[in-house]
């Protein structure tokens, strides 16, 4: 009689450790506080502001929030702006110009200015590039002056993305809100925002409409008059927003990044 | 601020489910703008009013929105009418302004691709209306997860929509502090007092509404918001025979618009 050979006791096996991931958040920030953003955008697209002669739609407060957007969200303003772009081109189609893609210009504007505020400046100046790019695909543009429309505000924006001690300069003078040097850099970040969101817009609407430089040229110094009022406009109140946010201890994208 | 009406209109259309409303939209948008000939835009547009017509819409709505597209229609039909380069020379307006690149002619091609780009404008404008008109928002979101739209992002628009009315809450209180301390929201046409007005609600709106959100996400994480589980919904949608219908006719009209434009026909 043989004696079986002892099997050695195998340890019961360990149930695997349940990990969640942070499904509560994107980027870094609060499903809520981006539902919060949405709702706020969609708000504020009920404030028409000022007709665009030329143009489907009119400026309305929305294009602040989506300047301002990258600055206290980061990366997720994109889904967020989307979030809001969706529902107010449905319930509000006179502020999107570019008909139901109108959504993207917005999410544009806050994945580039939320990108480069979370020091993400390849895939940022990336996206400014194919912005700019799609603008100079189009055969139209091909005509008199046309490649000065991206000019004034966009080749601005990716210079901020691209040139390390201004990019850094900004961000850095965001993240200490340095009493003096936060203005102008929030106003930079306001254009990086804006650039993207207005570049896509007339990108998409060039396609669209087919507008010749007979219509782009001429109107070109009225629309940086526009540009310039969006931005300073959005920088007063980034400016405000953010060192609210700071003072109330309220969630921001900044926090993460501290973190 | 405008008041906003969440709710859709009592229509035929609003039995149907939202995905095949949704892929009916994308298939006249991408149509409209694959096609650059008036005749096959206004087809479009024909049957754009049509379903508008079936859907008992309110036709002021289109008249309302036209209102705001009206100057655009212009500046899109007059810059085509005159700088389009034509050959079909209808009648002479002055010499060639070569600075501007006008020839002096009102051309018969620059005519009619005003009018197509003008009907393109239109149908963009009143195609997307026609979604949510017929659509209860809730169905519309619930159609976006079912075509795989992540919960996530379907949960905030959905919260956006929900909260909308108290955001407009405290915008209304704020501009009424803000009016006892001589801030006016009636700068009727004056862009900058309007400028200024709104960024004056907007910081302390936005700093408001944060504070609220964290109570929101209190609740959410309460509740286990994103547990790895599968979802159930309140609402569910269903494919009915209208909806096969409306999905086949849908794709039918856009491969058969593809071949069209394949083969050289609805350009200009």
């Amino acid at each position: 009689m043989t004696i079986p050979e002892q099997q050695p006791v195998q340890p019961a096996p360990q149930p695997a450790p349940r990990t969640y991931k942070a499904r509560g958040r994107f980027f870094g920030m609060p499903i809520a506080t981006l539902a919060i953003w949405a709702s706020l955008y969609i708000a504020s697209s009920a404030i028409p502001a000022l007709p665009i002669p030329g143009m489907a739609g009119m400026i309305t407060v929305n294009a602040i929030m989506t300047a301002i957007s990258g600055m206290i969200l980061g990366p997720a303003a994109a889904i967020a702006n989307a979030a809001g772009g969706i529902v107010s081109m449905i319930l509000f189609p006179y502020g999107f110009s570019a008909g139901p893609l109108g959504f993207l210009t917005v999410t544009l504007g806050g994945l580039v200015a939320g990108l480069l505020f979370a020091n993400k400046w390849i895939p940022a100046a990336i996206l400014e590039l194919l912005i700019i790019g799609s603008w100079f695909i189009n055969p139209q543009t091909w005509q008199t002056g046309m490649w000065m429309v991206p000019l004034p505000y966009t080749a601005i924006a990716l210079l901020v993305i691209v040139i390390k001690p201004l990019r850094d300069w900004v961000r850095r003078s965001i993240l200490t809100q340095h009493k003096v040097w936060m203005w102008p850099a929030v106003f930079l970040m306001c254009t990086v925002g804006h650039a993207a969101e207005f570049m896509t817009t007339n990108t998409m609407v060039n396609w669209m409409f087919h507008l010749s430089w007979q219509y782009w040229v001429p109107t070109l110094p009225y629309w940086i008059m526009i540009d310039t009022v969006v931005i300073l406009a959005s920088t007063i109140v980034g400016v405000g927003v953010l060192n609210g946010l700071k003072k109330a201890r309220l969630p921001q994208f900044s926090d993460s990044l501290e973190k | 601020m405008m008041n906003i009406n969440l709710k859709s209109q009592k229509s035929p259309f609003q039995k149907l489910d939202g995905r095949s409303k949704l892929v009916a939209l994308a298939v006249i948008f991408t149509l409209v703008l694959l096609f650059s000939h008036w005749a096959y835009i206004l087809g479009l547009l024909v049957l754009v009013m049509l379903i508008w017509w079936v859907a008992r819409l309110p036709f002021n709505m289109i008249r309302d929105l036209f209102k705001f597209f009206l100057v655009i229609a212009v500046v899109i039909l007059v810059v085509q009418i005159f700088f389009y380069p034509g050959t079909t020379n209808l009648f002479r307006i002055s010499n060639p302004i070569r600075v501007i690149g006008f020839s002096g002619y009102i051309t018969l091609e620059g005519i009619l691709f005003g009018i197509a780009m003008v009907l393109r404008l239109v149908v963009i404008m009143i195609v997307a209306p026609l979604l949510v008109m017929t659509t209860p928002l809730p169905d519309l979101m619930l159609a976006l997860v079912k075509l795989k739209v992540p919960y996530r992002f379907a949960f905030i628009m959905t919260t956006a929509l929900s909260l909308l009315p108290s955001i407009q809450n405290h915008a209304a209180i704020i501009q009424q502090a803000q009016l006892c301390r001589g801030i006016t929201y009636d700068g009727a046409g004056k862009f900058f007092a309007k400028l200024r007005a709104s960024v004056a609600l907007m910081v302390p709106l936005i700093l408001g509404t944060f504070r609220d959100s964290q109570t929101l996400e209190i609740a959410m994480s309460s509740r286990a918001f994103g547990a790895p589980i599968k979802r159930t919904f309140l609402l569910e949608s269903h494919f009915g025979v209208a909806d096969y219908l409306i999905l086949v006719f849908a794709i039918l009209l856009l491969v058969g618009g593809i071949y069209l434009r394949a083969r050289g026909f609805g350009a200009y």
